[in-house]
């Protein structure tokens, strides 16, 4: 079977990288398989539920619908774990934790990936801004008022610690 | 599945000559197109052609009295264009209501249009906007009206070895306003959508075009006859060209929504969408 592989480099997590994919790969399934970055999950696998988020150039996209072989040398892509020592992750994970937001967690990554989007463009979101912006990220456990209250507990920390 | 090809072209000549190879596909963003491959609707795929490179498709630029928005720009790209928001207010707010943030991200426009689905948000925008599908199959190029564009439900124009290059709109001011009814406000599939645009060249135009109603885009041109004849548009004459839209209305009942529902709210979205524009 000649398998016909791509050869695609691009910015992970901060680092050069070069990888071969084949065609139907996606960005997600790279992550899990080549790079064993587990936090982005398959949820939907068709950019309803956003637990595959990820931020590409700066912006979230589904990792689930992104063909890795599209990648470009000039992309950054940055998942949950390039954002391990980022204050303003942390502060999010943290008041998720204590805000009690977290039951199965398997959209965590998602919920965090998009608050933080979130709060690095508006560090004071009132209650709609909230909602919107993690209009693409389904919880089918906790619900979302926990979730919402993390966010908002975030912004404040983060605020107050500037 | 697992054999398939990935090319990526240099240019939009290269792209088109291998998109003439049977069973070749242009991605771009990719949101709609890698779901359909998994759910196995493209058994016959050979190749995939990266698209989402090629410079101009990702650029919004003028071109003399027209504005050219490139098919490999994104949702996103549109909403946040400066120009767009000023002078075509009804494509930005239909582009914002496509998917949720994510989506938005990596959906185009191009993309948009050119699955062809009876559902697409920017499709009635372009519509109302009047504007030409700019096609080119790597050496010639021809405009088509969007209304000619499109055959029936994921059927267009395009012929092998064809791609959309972009959207060419008359660049003018123009006011408007983009409604759609979905099962939620926010990530949904419109049941039916509408957008309105207008301008005024000395007398007030109106483009009244919807969406999920008929197998493609319908414009609705007794209403906007009928708004163009108006002196003033009061609640009378919002409520008659409301009339006039679910009258032209054909929608079918499918899982979304039914038949019924949809041509009665063909005429309430109009309704506040005039509302909104005439206040």
């Amino acid at each position: 079977m000649g398998k016909n592989l791509i050869k695609i480099s691009f910015c992970l997590n901060s680092k050069k990288v070069e990888i071969e994919v084949s065609p139907q790969l996606t960005v997600l399934e790279m992550l899990r398989r080549d790079f064993r970055l587990t936090a982005a999950k398959e949820g939907c696998g068709k950019g309803e539920c956003g637990a595959c988020s990820v931020l590409l150039n700066g912006q979230p996209i589904n990792s689930c619908l992104k063909l890795a072989a599209t990648l470009k040398p000039g992309d950054s892509l940055i998942s949950v774990e390039g954002l391990n020592d980022d204050k303003l992750m942390q502060n999010i994970q943290e008041a998720y934790v204590e805000e009690g937001a977290v039951q199965c967690g398997f959209c965590i990554p998602g919920m965090t990936m998009a608050s933080y989007y979130l709060l690095k463009h508006n560090s004071t979101p009132d209650e709609h801004a909230i909602k919107q912006a993690l209009s693409g990220n389904i919880c089918r456990c906790t619900g979302y008022r926990k979730i919402e209250a993390a966010v908002k507990k975030a912004a404040e920390r983060t605020k107050a610690n500037e | 599945m697992n054999n398939i090809q990935f090319i990526r072209p240099t240019s939009i000549q290269a792209a088109c000559e291998a998109l003439k190879n049977p069973g070749f596909m242009p991605v771009s963003g990719g949101s709609d197109l890698v779901v359909k491959i998994r759910n196995g609707l493209y058994p016959n795929l050979e190749g995939l052609v990266d698209i989402g490179d090629l410079s101009p498709l990702n650029l919004i630029r003028t071109d003399e009295n027209r504005v050219i928005i490139g098919s490999g720009c994104t949702m996103s790209q549109i909403i946040n264009d400066r120009l767009m928001q000023d002078y075509f207010p009804t494509l930005v707010k239909a582009a914002s209501t496509v998917g949720a943030m994510q989506i938005r991200n990596s959906a185009t426009i191009g993309g948009n249009v050119a699955n062809a689905s009876p559902a697409g948000d920017t499709i009635p925008a372009l519509y109302s906007l009047e504007a030409r599908v700019m096609i080119t199959d790597g050496n010639n190029a021809r405009k088509v009206p969007i209304e000619e564009f499109f055959l029936s439900p994921g059927k267009t124009k395009l012929e092998a070895g064809e791609i959309i290059e972009g959207f060419s709109l008359l660049f003018r001011k123009t006011r408007g306003e983009f409604l759609k009814l979905g099962e939620r406000r926010a990530h949904a599939i419109s049941k039916i959508n509408m957008a309105v645009s207008t301008w005024n060249d000395g007398r007030d135009h109106w483009r009244i075009a919807m969406g999920s109603v008929a197998p493609t885009v319908l414009r609705c041109p007794e209403a906007e006859e009928y708004l163009e004849k108006c002196a003033t548009i009061d609640d009378a004459a919002i409520d008659k060209a409301a009339e006039l839209a679910c009258n032209t209305a054909k929608p079918i009942s499918d899982l979304r929504s039914t038949s019924a529902y949809r041509k009665k709210m063909a005429g309430v979205l109009l309704k506040r969408s005039l509302q909104a524009l005439t206040k």
